[in-house]
Order: C-alpha cells, then sequence, then structure tokens
C-alpha cells in the first residue's frame, strides 16, 4: 500500500545503523492492523458503549454568556423532576478541588484558578456552571431546561491582543490576564538588522481551531464503596494521567483506582489532560456511590473543550543580498482562553526553540506572552507548537519574494546539509540524525517544481491562477523528559505461550495493537497473531500516547521487556534441547538448534516448563516467563519533512483546490508503512483543514459561532487532494532507529497551502498572512488590490 | 391534527432540517405529525403543462425521475446540489419548501420555474405561486392549519435550458451564493423568456426581475449578451445576508459572478436543445 | 410506573434480521434506540444533528441518518447496521475488507457509517469513478485518515465487488 517513493539512495543516507537490525519479518512491513478486524465489523467499544447496572447519565448546564455574575440559581425544579438523582453546583463540588494542575503541571495549569464548576461567575460561553444527575440523558437534559438562573451581564475579553490591556478580568484571582511571558533577546542581533541587505518584518496570524475528534469526550466513574474503588472508563490518551487526577480530586491512592481502556475515537490532544468536567463527574460519582455516565455532545466539545491555534507570531528576519538568513526575531502571543489545560506557556518555549527549523539561522532573539480570554481555554493540539513553521515557512517565502528569488532556492541555500551535522540551533538544539536537504530535494522532485513552473507560466497568461508551495520543518517527537520521558512495558509469555503486553500507552487511532505486536513479534521471534497489547488498568506507569511518541518510547519498552524474555526462552529451549543458549535460534514460535532446525521445541513448551514444570528449568533461571522494563527516551527524537503542493484558485469564487500534494518525511526505520503513511495524511489534511476551512470564531459578546458541523467546517473527501508519499530514512540512534510521526502532517500543511495560495495569488499583488483563507478572504483581497 | 392543535404542531416531512433542532432543543413542539407514512404524498406525475410532485416524495426519488429530467430539468440539477445522497434519501420536497431556507436549492428552483405550490387544510386546497408562498428567512404564508401537499414545476417550451450554479464550503454544504436560471429562445436564438433566482442572498429566494429583462431580446449565444453584465444587474442594490461562512460583500460580488455562470450555461443549454430539436 | 403505562407508542423493527419490539418514548430517535434496546452500538453518535454520517443505517436497504430518525419512524422497517454486514460466519464484506486492506480506519469511530454508506452507495453505482466516490463520500466525516484510506478501499470495494459479479453472474 506504500505509494511514491522510496529513498533513491538509501546508503546514501545511513548513520550506519545496519539495516537488518531494523527490518524484520513484521517490523518495516506493511502490517495490516490488528484493531480493524472487530472495528470493520461495529465491535469496538467506545465508552458510551459501557453499561453498567444502575448507571446514571450527567449533563452540564453551561453559561450562555462570556462574562457574567451569577445572579440567582435555583435547582430545586430540575431537581425535583421525576427520575433526576441530584443537581450540582460549584457549593457541593469547589471544596474538593484547589487546582487543575496534572502530573506534567505545565505553568499554565498551576495558576488557573482550580473552579471545577463556575463559582458565582461565568467566565466562556461554555463555561459549567451546574451538573444535573438524572436516570437518563433524555431526562438529565429535560432538568437542564427546568434550572432557574440569572446572570447579571459583564464586559467580556474576547480580543486576545487586546486582553493584557484590558480593564476586565478573566480571572479577578489573579489580578492581570497576562497568564505568562518571556523573553530572550538577542544583544547582537540590531547591528546584524543595520548592515543586512534586507530586513523584512511580518505578523502572522492563525485562527481559532478544534481538535474535533469523531468521538466527543466521555467518562464512566463508578465508586465501588464495598471496595473503596474507582472503577473508570473514559475516552483518555493517557489513562494514567486520568487516574492521577481522580486519585488526587477524590483524595485515594491511585492503587483504588482503575482505569478500564476500551477504544477511543480520536483525541489529538484534547485527551491527554483530565479538565473541569471530568472533575465534576468524579466527584458526583463519588458521592452518589453510583456509576455516572458523562458523554459529551458536539456542540458541547465545540463550545467547551480545549481549543487550539490561536496565535500571533511577528517575524523580522535579516537575509544578505545571496539569500543567506543573518537572523531573526520572533514576537510571539498566543490566546489561553479561560480555562487552558496543557501548557501554553510551555508550547511558546517549544516555539521558539524550534523556530530556527532546518535552516541555519545564526541569531534568534524572541518574545512571548500568552493571555487569558472569556472564552474556551487552550489546549494541546497535534503539534501544539506548529505557529513556528507557519511563521518561519511563510517568512521564508516573502523575504525570498522580496528578494527576487526563487522559494525552491533560497531554501537550499539556507536548509541545513548532511555534512554540517551535528548542527546546533541558535536556540540550542542539537541535530544529528536529520536530512532536510534530502526531502526537499525528493520533494521538489515528486511535485515536479521545475515543470510547473513552466505551467504555471503558461496559466497565468490564460488568466488561471495556479500556485506552488513548500514547508519545511523538524520536528520534536518522544521527548525524554519529566513524566514524559520513559514508558514502561510487561512482556508475558503466558503460559500457552501466547503474549501480552501491558503498556500505560493510550492508544486513539494509531495503531498501537498493530505496531506493539509487530516489535514484540520479532523481538520474541513468535508470530504476530499470539502477541495482544493490553492498556489502561493493571498496566505499568506511562504518559500515554500523544506527542509523537510512542514509536520510540513505548516500542523502546516493548523491545527492552521483549528482549529480556526472549533471552530466557533461549536459555530454557537450550536446555530442554541440550544444546548452548548461543546456539538457539526462536523463530516463528519455535527455538532451534542453528543448523539442524530439527532439534526444536515451540515456545509454548518453553512456556509451559517456565510456569508448570519449574523442576525442569536450568539453574539460575527463574520460573514464569515475563519481564518489566522500563525505557528512558533520549532528550528528543528529530524527525523531519518537506511538504510541497499545488493549488488553483477559481478567482470568481475564491474557492482554492489543492490539485497536488506530496510529503517527503525522514522518520527514521518505519515500523509499518502504511501506518505511518496514515499518520502523515490525517494531519496533512488537517492541517489543510486550518489553511482554508476549519475556523471557531467568537462574536464581539463572546458568543462562539461555531457550534455545529455545519459550521465548524473541516474537510470532507470531496475537498482532500490525494496524498503522494515520499520517505527517506536516516534511522534514529534508539533501539529500533525509529522517530515519532504522528505530528508532523499538521505541522508542515498549514504553511504549504497558505504559500501555494500567496504563489498563485502573485500576479495580482497579494500576500495574505491570517488563517484560514476562505472563499471570503480570498475574495475580499482580490476586490481590495483591484481597488488600489 | 394541524387544525386542532395549531402553533403547538408541526408536520414532520424528512425531518432533515427539523430533526437536528430538535436535538439541540433549539425548537420545541408538542406533537409532531409524521407524514412519512402518506402514500398519497408521494410521486412524480406528468400534468400536460408540467409535472406535480407530492410533497413527500424524496430528493432521492425526485433526483433519479426520468420525468423530472426531462420535464423539469432544473430541479434534477439543483437536487444533486442537495445535502449528501443520504439526506437526499429522507429530505423531501415539499419539506424543503415549506422549511424556506434561505440557502436551500429548491425554494429557488421553485421561484425560477414559478412552481405553484398545493396547499391544504380541512378548509380545503389552495394553489399558491411560488412567488407569495415564501415570505422570507423560515418564513412562509402557510397558516398553521395548512400543509403543502404537491409542488406543481411548469415545463418550459423548447428551445429552452437551464443551469443552476452555487458555491459552498464544501460538498454538500447550503450554498454561501447560488442561481438558478432558466432561458427560453426562439428559433432564431434569441432569448424571449428567463428567469433568474437567487439563493443565499436574501430572506427567500430572490427573482432578479431587472436582470431578466435585460436578457430578453439577447441572442442566446454568440451575440450582444453580456453575462458579467447580467450578474452585476442581478445583484444590484441587494443586501446579502453576512454569516460566519462568507460576508455580504462576497454573496453580492460572487452572485454575480454564479449568475453569469448560470446564465452562460443556461443559455449554452438552450442552444443545444434547439439543435437536437432539429435532429429530430 | 413502566413505559407502557405512560401511553407510549410500540415500535417493532427488524435489526439485522433479528425482530425487535420496544415500548419507547416518541422522541427516542433511532440511534439511541438501535444503541441502548438494540445494543447495536456500531450506530456512533459523532454530532446528532445530521451532519457527521458517523450513525449512517439501511433503513430498508437505504442509506439514513438514524440520529435524524425517531425510532417509532422505523416501525416495520429492516434496519441494517455494520454488525449485519459481514457474513454469518464472520467473513467481512468487500467493503469492510477493503477498509482493513487499505488503512481506511484509524481510531474507527467514524467507519461503521462510512462502511454502511460505502455498501449503499456502490450497491446503486457498482462502477464509480473518483469524483463520484468522492462526493458519496462527502456525508461521512473522518478526523484520523485524511480519507487516503478511505477513498482507496472503495476503489478496491468496486473493483472487488465487480470482479466477483463477473465471476460468479
Amino acid at each position: 500500500m506504500t505509494r511514491g517513493y522510496r529513498s533513491p539512495d538509501p546508503a546514501a543516507v545511513s548513520t550506519g545503523v545496519e539495516a537488518s537490525e531494523a527490518a524484520g519479518r513484521f517490523v518495516g512491513q506493511s502490517v495490516k492492523r490488528v484493531e480493524d478486524r472487530r472495528l470493520v465489523a461495529g465491535y469496538g467499544q467506545y465508552v458510551d458503549d459501557v453499561r453498567l447496572p444502575g448507571m446514571l447519565h450527567a449533563a452540564f448546564l453551561r453559561s450562555d454568556l462570556a462574562r457574567a455574575r451569577v445572579r440567582r440559581l435555583d435547582t430545586t425544579a430540575a431537581a425535583g423532576l421525576d427520575g433526576v438523582v441530584a443537581v450540582l453546583t460549584a457549593e457541593d463540588l469547589n471544596h474538593y478541588v484547589d487546582s487543575l494542575r496534572s502530573s506534567v503541571n505545565p505553568p499554565d495549569l498551576a495558576i488557573v484558578p482550580g473552579h471545577v464548576l463556575a463559582p458565582g461567575d461565568v467566565r466562556f460561553v461554555g463555561d459549567p456552571v451546574a451538573l444535573v444527575v438524572a436516570e437518563d440523558r433524555y431526562l438529565a437534559e429535560d432538568a437542564l431546561e427546568l434550572i432557574d438562573i440569572d446572570y447579571e451581564p459583564l464586559a467580556p475579553v474576547v480580543d486576545y491582543e487586546q486582553a493584557a490591556g484590558s480593564p476586565h478580568l478573566v480571572h479577578p484571582e489573579l489580578g492581570t490576564n497576562l497568564g505568562a511571558s518571556g523573553s530572550g533577546p538577542d544583544p547582537g542581533l540590531a547591528r546584524v538588522f543595520e548592515s543586512a541587505h534586507l530586513v523584512v518584518t511580518e505578523t502572522f496570524h492563525q485562527q481559532r481551531q478544534c481538535n474535533m475528534p469523531m468521538e466527543t469526550r466521555g467518562l464512566v466513574a463508578h465508586w465501588q464503596r464495598h471496595a473503596g474503588r474507582l472503577d473508570l472508563w473514559a475516552s483518555t490518551q493517557s489513562p494514567h494521567e486520568l487516574a492521577f487526577t481522580a486519585a488526587r480530586v477524590l483524595q485515594i491512592g491511585e492503587h483504588q483506582v482503575r482505569v478500564h481502556m476500551g477504544d477511543v475515537g480520536g483525541a489529538f490532544g484534547q485527551k491527554v489532560y483530565s479538565g473541569r468536567d471530568e472533575m465534576a463527574v468524579l466527584l458526583a460519582a463519588r458521592d452518589l456511590g453510583r456509576a455516572v455516565k458523562w458523554i459529551e455532545d458536539r456542540r458541547e466539545n465545540l463550545m467547551a473543550s480545549n481549543s487550539a491555534r490561536v496565535d500571533r507570531l511577528t517575524v523580522t528576519m535579516a537575509v544578505d543580498a545571496d539569500g543567506r538568513i543573518l537572523g531573526a526575531e520572533i514576537d510571539h502571543l498566543s490566546d489561553s482562553g479561560a480555562y487552558p489545560l496543557g501548557g501554553a506557556p510551555a508550547k511558546s518555549a517549544q516555539l521558539v526553540s524550534m523556530f530556527p527549523g532546518p535552516y541555519r539561522i545564526p541569531r534568534l532573539g524572541w518574545s512571548t506572552a500568552t493571555v487569558f480570554t472569556n472564552t474556551v481555554g487552550r489546549g494541546a493540539y497535534r503539534g501544539p507548537w506548529q505557529m513556528e513553521t507557519v511563521g518561519r515557512e511563510m517568512m521564508i517565502d516573502l523575504a525570498a519574494q522580496r528578494l527576487g528569488m526563487d522559494p525552491l532556492d533560497f531554501r537550499r541555500r539556507n536548509v541545513i546539509e548532511r555534512a554540517e551535522l551535528p548542527h546546533t540551533t541558535a536556540t540550542g538544539r542539537v541535530y544529528e540524525q536529520i536530512s532536510p536537504a534530502e526531502t526537499l530535494e525528493q520533494a521538489a522532485e515528486m511535485i515536479g517544481y521545475h515543470s510547473f513552473r513552466a505551467e504555471q507560466a503558461e496559466a497565468r497568461a490564460r488568466g488561471r491562477l495556479l500556485g506552488l508551495g513548500l514547508s519545511l520543518f523538524i520536528e520534536p517527537t518522544s521527548m525524554g523528559r519529566g513524566a514524559l520521558g520513559a514508558e514502561g512495558a510487561v512482556v508475558r509469555v503466558e503460559p500457552d505461550g501466547t503474549v501480552t503486553v501491558s503498556m500505560g500507552t493510550g492508544a486513539h487511532g494509531q495503531s498501537l495493537e498493530t505496531t506493539i505486536a509487530q516489535v514484540v513479534a520479532d523481538e520474541l521471534g513468535v508470530e504476530m497473531e499470539r502477541v495482544i497489547l493490553r492498556q489502561g488498568d493493571g498496566t505499568p506507569y506511562g504518559f500515554g500516547t500523544g506527542g509523537s511518541r510512542s514509536a520510540v518510547i513505548a516500542g523502546g519498552a516493548a523491545r527492552a521487556a521483549a528482549s529480556e524474555v526472549r533471552a530466557r526462552i533461549g536459555r530454557i529451549a537450550a536446555h530442554l534441547l541440550e544444546a548452548a543458549p548461543e546456539d538457539v535460534i526462536v523463530d516463528r514460535g519455535s527455538a532451534f538448534v542453528a543448523g539442524t532446525p530439527a532439534r526444536q521445541v515451540s515456545v509454548a513448551e518453553v512456556a509451559d516448563a517456565a510456569y508448570r514444570r519449574p523442576e525442569s528449568l536450568p539453574e539460575g533461571v527463574p520460573e514464569g516467563l515475563e519481564h518489566t522494563a522500563r525505557y528512558r527516551a533520549p532528550e528528543v527524537t528529530h524527525s523531519n519533512a518537506a511538504h510541497a503542493c499545488i493549488c488553483e484558485i477559481d478567482s470568481g469564487t475564491g474557492v482554492v483546490r489543492i490539485l497536488k500534494y506530496v510529503v517527503s518525511e525522514d522518520c527514521g526505520n518505519m515500523v509499518n508503512p502504511m501506518i505511518v503513511e496514515g499518520q502523515i495524511a490525517g494531519g496533512v489534511v488537517q492541517g489543510v483543514g486550518g489553511a482554508l476551512y476549519e475556523w471557531a470564531p467568537y462574536d464581539a459578546d463572546g458568543n462562539p459561532r461555531a457550534t455545529t458541523l455545519l459550521d465548524y467546517v473541516m474537510p470532507t473527501a470531496a475537498e482532500v487532494p490525494i496524498l503522494e508519499h515520499g520517505h527517506v530514512v536516516t534511522p534514529s540512534d534508539t533501539p529500533g532507529g525509529h522517530k515519532g510521526v504522528g505530528e508532523g502532517g499538521a505541522i508542515g500543511a498549514p504553511a504549504c497551502v497558505v504559500n501555494a495560495v500567496n504563489d498563485a495569488l502573485g500576479p495580482l499583488g497579494i500576500r495574505l498572512s491570517r488563517q484560514p483563507l476562505t472563499p471570503d478572504t480570498i475574495i475580499s483581497a482580490i476586490a481590495e488590490a483591484e481597488s488600489r | 391534527m394541524l387544525a386542532e392543535y395549531g402553533d403547538e404542531a408541526k408536520p414532520l416531512a424528512g425531518g432533515q432540517s427539523l430533526v437536528p433542532m430538535l436535538a439541540m432543543r433549539l425548537a420545541r413542539f408538542d406533537h409532531l405529525i409524521d407524514l412519512n407514512n402518506l402514500g398519497e404524498l408521494t410521486g412524480v406525475e406528468h400534468t400536460g403543462d408540467g409535472l406535480r410532485i407530492g410533497a413527500m416524495t424524496r430528493q432521492a426519488t425526485i433526483g433519479a425521475d426520468p420525468l423530472v429530467a426531462s420535464h423539469a430539468p432544473l430541479l434534477a440539477m439543483a437536487t444533486t446540489h442537495i445535502g449528501h445522497f443520504q439526506i437526499r434519501n429522507r429530505g423531501t420536497v415539499g419539506g424543503s419548501l415549506a422549511h424556506a431556507d434561505p440557502a436551500a436549492e429548491y425554494p429557488a428552483v421553485a421561484a425560477a420555474l414559478g412552481a405553484k405550490l398545493e396547499v391544504a387544510s380541512v378548509r380545503g386546497t389552495r394553489l399558491m405561486e411560488a412567488a407569495d408562498f415564501f415570505e422570507g428567512a423560515f418564513a412562509t404564508s402557510l397558516d398553521g392549519d395548512e400543509l403543502v401537499v404537491a409542488a406543481r414545476f411548469p415545463t418550459w417550451d423548447d428551445p429552452s435550458g437551464f443551469a443552476f450554479e452555487e458555491v459552498a464550503r464544501r460538498e454538500g454544504d447550503f450554498a454561501l451564493v447560488g442561481a438558478a436560471v432558466g432561458v427560453g429562445m426562439d428559433t432564431a436564438g434569441i432569448i424571449r423568456r428567463a428567469s433568474i433566482a437567487m439563493l443565499g442572498v436574501g430572506g427567500a429566494p430572490v427573482r432578479c426581475t431587472e436582470a431578466e429583462t435585460a436578457l430578453l431580446g439577447c441572442m442566446a449565444v454568440g451575440g450582444d449578451l453580456d453575462e458579467a453584465d447580467i450578474g452585476r444587474l442581478a445583484l444590484a442594490g441587494s443586501e446579502p445576508t453576512d454569516d460566519i461562512h462568507a460576508s455580504s460583500s462576497y454573496r453580492r460580488r460572487v452572485g454575480a459572478v454564479i449568475v453569469a455562470r448560470a446564465v452562460a450555461a443556461a443559455a449554452r443549454r438552450a442552444v443545444e436543445s434547439s439543435r437536437e430539436g432539429c435532429d429530430v | 410506573m413502566s413505559d407502557r403505562d405512560r401511553g407510549h407508542p410500540e415500535v417493532s423493527v427488524s435489526v439485522n434480521g433479528a425482530p425487535r419490539r420496544a415500548v419507547l418514548e416518541a422522541r427516542r430517535t433511532l440511534a439511541d434506540f438501535l444503541r441502548e434496546e438494540c445494543l447495536t452500538t456500531s450506530v456512533h453518535l459523532g454530532c446528532e444533528h445530521g451532519v457527521c454520517g458517523a450513525c449512517t443505517v439501511l433503513l430498508d436497504g437505504i442509506a439514513v441518518r438514524s440520529c435524524l430518525l425517531f425510532a417509532v419512524q422505523a416501525q416495520g422497517a429492516e434496519v441494517t447496521t455494520v454488525e449485519g454486514l459481514a457474513g454469518p460466519d464472520g467473513s467481512l464484506n468487500p467493503v469492510q475488507q477493503a477498509f482493513r486492506d487499505c488503512h481506511g480506519l484509524q481510531c474507527g469511530f467514524c467507519t461503521p457509517g462510512f462502511i454502511v454508506s460505502v455498501t449503499a452507495f456502490l450497491a446503486e453505482n457498482p462502477e464509480p469513478t473518483l469524483d463520484e466516490i468522492r462526493s458519496a463520500l462527502s456525508g461521512n466525516l473522518c478526523r484520523c485518515t485524511g480519507y487516503q484510506g478511505i477513498i482507496a478501499a472503495v476503489q478496491q470495494a468496486a473493483a472487488q465487488t465487480l470482479k466477483r459479479e463477473v465471476l460468479e453472474p
């Protein structure tokens, strides 16, 4: 199923890691997914499919004003409705929780007030005010309509660019709307800017976007009074993070929390942390002593689940007459909304750190700030720092244009070459196993760069608006720090020879049941279908799935545990076969003596011996056949990619059509190329959505204007380009040589598409810097250009 | 039943617009009267001067009906723009007309073709001109106890041509702006009849009478017809709606482009139809 | 007080070939009925306002949004969900198989709606063009795949169905 290119010359991009080490019977192959058997048959088990005896249903009353004091809140009528079990407000729940902090504890989570429900005032449209728990969901919603609430409206803070100076405070407790700020001036930059051939400044804006997983958030919480135990079923990326939150909020031990992982219908960063809504449901379940199910509806998801990408980035770049970048200065402002989750300040630091990207940018000065507004909180969304790529890649096109230079040539002049590695950026990042120059060339070749320029000239002569965009980036993956730094795995060969791998991951579409089975099956020498992945309750602590970390970190842990088990299988088999352990090969579920395959014993027989015939084990080999390992990742593992696309604009309607889209990416050795390409494609289309379609704006009063899927416009199959994939393989120095790849598509696509649109609009003298490029945006720009 | 319950009741046709409003609790009725089992409200029937289409006829049926394709081609063209095939499987012509969404396709087609609506109540049945039926956004001149039971779409004499053009954010979305156009010619190729109805620009499907008049007497193809001019004329003085998907000025400017494209296509088809007529 | 006592209507339908009967409030959607009463939980609710397509089922063979129908409106009908598409031996239908072969799903939440829609679409149009496929898919939203594998899956399923019809007329 792998389409498009392979590395034109693998030897040219080898770093010395032996190819044979990476390729296996399963690893490196486009193996079909294990998950699909149940999912295509309709037997997936998502959180809303969980049914428990006596289960109650919860629904939130949410504020319909952006900022207001609650004058009256009377829940009597709602509580009196037949079938309603409880109506809970801030008075009932807020005293349990002091802050929204998570185990990662990014700074904003520490400072945002920890109000579970709105504490006498509401701070955004969607702010949870009360929680109704009833015998069924219809009744719960009926009861919401009976809650008598009266507000005194207050002037809201809606525009993040004005928030810092606003006299109105989103969180009065904090005394300021400024969430966090920082700067790293480079005193030498002033002289560079003075003497440079050209200095270009531009401000780029990204708009509010929603993660929009097809499955909304949801949670079933069951406090088992008899056992003093909380059982949870959740749509989560991070079962252990949920356990952490539940234990903290309920003031119980983490050993009293069992998180059952079923299927999760997408998340893209939205389901890493547990926020106020989840806390309210947990507390309600504990207080009621019954199972409580809360399934967010789509309007809530669009208005009250974290959104993302509200960024302003001003870039000033100095270049010499030959098109070499001499230095840059960036100023970043982001909108944290009212109750952010997941660390906008931390992402600002990441943004600054990644700004140099794949180019030689010798100097960088920076400043960042994030502000609170009366809008929904900011959260993580696939490549949360990707504004650096948006700003840098659009600035590069702008600088090239000002120099009269072709944007591909400009990039070639500045891109880091293999011979320069390791390369340390102006922000202190060290690149070792990357290949930006190679991916740039591969993408240019795949898109047909030079023939396109001829075609474009011809099309322009006939009045057609055709454009090509490029975008390069480095993707920091698999962060090896803090709570995210390591993962654990238990690899257990069961007595019948089947294999259970227990991990703290929270797969929600990444295909870990397949890829972890590939890794472990190869490592153990067994068939893949004999290996299953278990997540959630009873697994070793891990941060879960996100941050493009599973291939490297989870894969590393699985590999480490399996490797030890494989050694034990070898020793036991050698003993049973009366051979030397170093002569025993384990393959396809059998252990045999090298050279005499007839002398063999199955892994099942080895397992049987390990558990049921301990007397048959060799001395020094422990009983049983399982091992727990943790894998600590390097500080960071860098992937890289080049995107290129061609678009055509209908000058009459402003509609942009992407005609061709190629991605050349280097994520090291691929565990499963089909899955890698699936991850890239999904990210690219989200990025295309962000560039052209998706937008969740607020009006001046702070009312969200996109609360249905008719108004929140994500692309369908009719709008998307058919992607072509190219691969350059530069193995990382982690076991297996893998790198993360989950976020890259969404990081590279917006700038690529916007650059293509600007290239198409070039003849009209138009250059857009504010997403999304809707038909309206484009037509108003054309109208304005005509009137100039 | 409508007579009995008045405003507390709402007839439920395909439900593709009404049910979402109920699900989001944006609308509420004590009684929903399901019309889906009323077989007598379905079917496409040739009446000599046009088609009579039962109100509960599904959009999918209309889109696939050979009578519609030959006698009301504009209706067939518009149908492909309605939502998605799953929506058209349930959505009905009567529901779409009575819902009167300003961005919906069928009201514009009804306005362009000069359709008549059969409206029934316990008091009897009356025939209403489309122009009188639509009053504004989601507003019709139906009385509370009345129900649309059928729509009559007149067939235009040959040679004539039609076009339906719209621009939407995505395939299947409501139009930002769109136009339904009919052009009738004499045998010399001169436009003698013209109809332009726009959707997405105002509270109700808008007939562009000035632009229609300007079309009369033009050669359909290869003569003095300036489509761009017709488009501008169609939108002159209009104050289209402003929403999250497009501004009023977008709708005005692009509406003119859409009208121009539709007029050109309709005129071309009119000429083609006259050629086909000669072949026979 | 039981539901029946409240004077609620009774609905009887066939779901994947099995008769189902229930007394329920008239306001219950078909989707909720299928999920809650019939336990055909492949019917996923992604928006409950008729846009995402995750709840698509076949009603007498026609693809419809089950969130936009009331259960009582299905009275007497045959409802098919994705659970009913596989063979009695569990073998996947060509569309299900193609989704797996072509990596047409990741999280799987939208998948039942896509598979039901595509099954109905290919029954009507067994030899679709690429543009027809893209258009037919536009009534179902997917957030994971970028639709690449889904489009490829429809192409494969169309080709396979055609081949099978030729081989086994």
